[in-house]
């Protein structure tokens, strides 16, 4: 009985550390080399010799409303990690969390007056004229729009995962039905709020399955209480999932009214800084991956793209996963970085 | 002799039968509620939901920042406007001290570029030293010329001697 007692104590102390506080994360050893209002860019230590590591940077470009860490989770279960230990010299743009006096940042800003700087700095620490870039989630619109508006900037290869792009299967997106004009007015949201509210976000991704994120994620851990690995890694996640930023308010109606409604990128209708984005002048070498289980970006939005760009070299790479699980999920290491790896190794040369 | 079972059956766990009925019933709510949120109902509900909230806080909120701003005005203190009037003059600097940043790049790149070219044209006209040791030498050129210019320099200047001796 004071077994059982002690056990349960055990496991109570363990769910109120994995609850109240924050694991440690992003532990790869990197340098700030560049920053712009929120925008950093990290450099990560290489860790091969300069003769042995692949020539072309890689700039890897993660969403705008969450952390970008979840590429870089812990050590052992790291994207960068791994990528920075096959010979790439690996940079990462952090956006940052957009404060009040963001409200007005729009994806024109992001693609055309922070991303160029961020590359040319890129260039100057390299010394290379060329570069790979690596777009997830929302940085896979930022890392599209960018390659078709400057195909001459030495982009050399693009690889997209879970990109939301093609929007034109309302049917097929719960966001595009949640977010229609009949029921949603961004514009009433925005004036109240400004910037769209990290927990509002967190909610909507949330609620696409409720009993899995609010039920059953839980009950993984509880059943799971014994076994370390299995906290641990709980506990990274749950780190990155509670950690919320908004999404600045210009660039949440883009995505709401460009997007979501009007599928304006897809039909070649999409504004930036008063250029059109078309696609068919996105030249680089395009590898496109795609969750098969991903309920945030179903695989309907990630595939039209390969018929609208101009590149010759393009692929497209489905994996069994959700839409985080793919790069931070305990498969990630054996399925979707050696792809990756393989893929952009000898496109670096 | 039979063979040690251990290792090979697991413990019983009397919790098992009831965390396999718990996971069948949790898929089938999960597949249930995932229909449920992906219905014209659900966005519906949602959206007149958050109507009703902003359009019930919108007074109280503007209400709020009114009452806020006229007493940061008394107590003479910035408000959030002035902040993020401030935040856009620090990115505009930032963004200028950027493109000042991209200039001094640029004008390193041409001048190490020009350093280069140099140093090429250098080593272009330059004789080749592998010519110039194989070249026949010619005797008495610049020891000889240097050696003359000393003579003359020691022997003395006739016309200023002949002053001299007047």
């Amino acid at each position: 009985m004071t077994d059982q007692f002690s056990l349960l104590e055990e496991r109570l102390r363990t769910i109120n550390k994995v609850m109240t506080t924050k694991a440690a994360i992003a532990q790869t050893p990197k340098e700030l080399v560049w920053t712009l209002n929120k925008a950093k860019l990290y450099r990560y230590i290489p860790v091969v010799p300069a003769q042995e590591r692949h020539p072309v940077p890689l700039l890897l470009v993660f969403a705008l409303m969450n952390r970008p860490y979840i590429l870089d989770l812990r050590p052992g279960h790291s994207f960068v990690e791994f990528m920075v230990s096959r010979g790439y010299d690996v940079f990462l743009l952090d956006w940052g969390a957009p404060g009040p006096e963001d409200k007005n940042l729009k994806f024109d800003d992001y693609t055309m007056e922070y991303m160029p700087r961020a590359i040319r700095k890129l260039k100057a620490i390299t010394s290379v004229e060329e570069f790979s870039m690596l777009g997830w989630c929302i940085g896979a619109i930022l890392t599209t729009v960018y390659a078709a508006l400057r195909p001459d900037d030495g982009l050399r290869n693009l690889m997209l995962l879970t990109a939301p792009l093609d929007f034109s299967n309302k049917q097929g997106l719960t966001f595009a039905r949640w977010t229609d004009e009949k029921y949603f007015d961004v514009d009433k949201v925005l004036a109240a709020f400004g910037n769209m509210p990290g927990e509002m976000i967190d909610y909507g991704a949330k609620a696409l399955k409720p009993v899995e994120n609010y039920v059953v994620n839980f009950m993984k851990l509880w059943d799971n209480l014994d076994n370390p690995q299995v906290v641990e890694s709980w506990h990274a996640m749950n780190t990155w999932v509670t950690d919320n930023i908004p999404l600045a308010g210009g660039a949440f109606r883009q995505l709401i009214v460009d997007l979501y409604r009007n599928d304006r990128l897809m039909k070649g209708e999409l504004m930036i800084r008063g250029q059109r984005v078309d696609l068919s002048r996105l030249r680089a070498n395009l590898l496109t991956v795609i969750a098969e289980g991903d309920h945030i970006t179903p695989p309907c939005q990630s595939e039209a793209i390969l018929d609208k760009v101009g590149s010759r070299d393009k692929e497209l790479f489905r994996v069994a996963g959700g839409h985080i699980g793919i790069m931070a999920g305990s498969g990630a290491h054996k399925r979707t970085w050696p792809h990756i790896d393989a893929w952009l190794g000898s496109r670096s040369r | 002799m039979s063979e040690d079972p251990v290792g090979s059956s697991k413990p019983m766990d009397p919790f098992e039968q009831f965390r396999s009925m718990r996971d069948a019933y949790l898929d089938s709510m999960a597949k249930v509620m995932v229909d449920a949120v992906n219905t014209e109902g659900y966005a519906q509900a949602t959206g007149a939901m958050l109507e009703n909230t902003l359009t019930v806080s919108a007074p109280f909120r503007e209400a709020m920042e009114k009452s806020m701003l006229q007493v940061l005005q008394q107590l003479s203190m910035p408000s959030r406007q002035d902040f993020s009037a401030l935040a856009d003059r620090f990115s505009n600097l930032e963004m200028r001290l950027d493109d000042m940043d991209a200039k001094l790049d640029r004008i390193e790149k041409q001048t190490h570029a020009a350093a280069r070219t140099d140093s090429k044209e250098e080593s272009a006209t330059a004789p080749d030293p592998v010519l110039k040791a194989r070249a026949p030498r010619r005797v008495g050129t610049k020891a000889s010329a240097a050696k003359k210019r000393a003579a003359k320099q020691a022997q003395p200047n006739k016309r200023t001697a002949r002053k001299a001796k007047r």
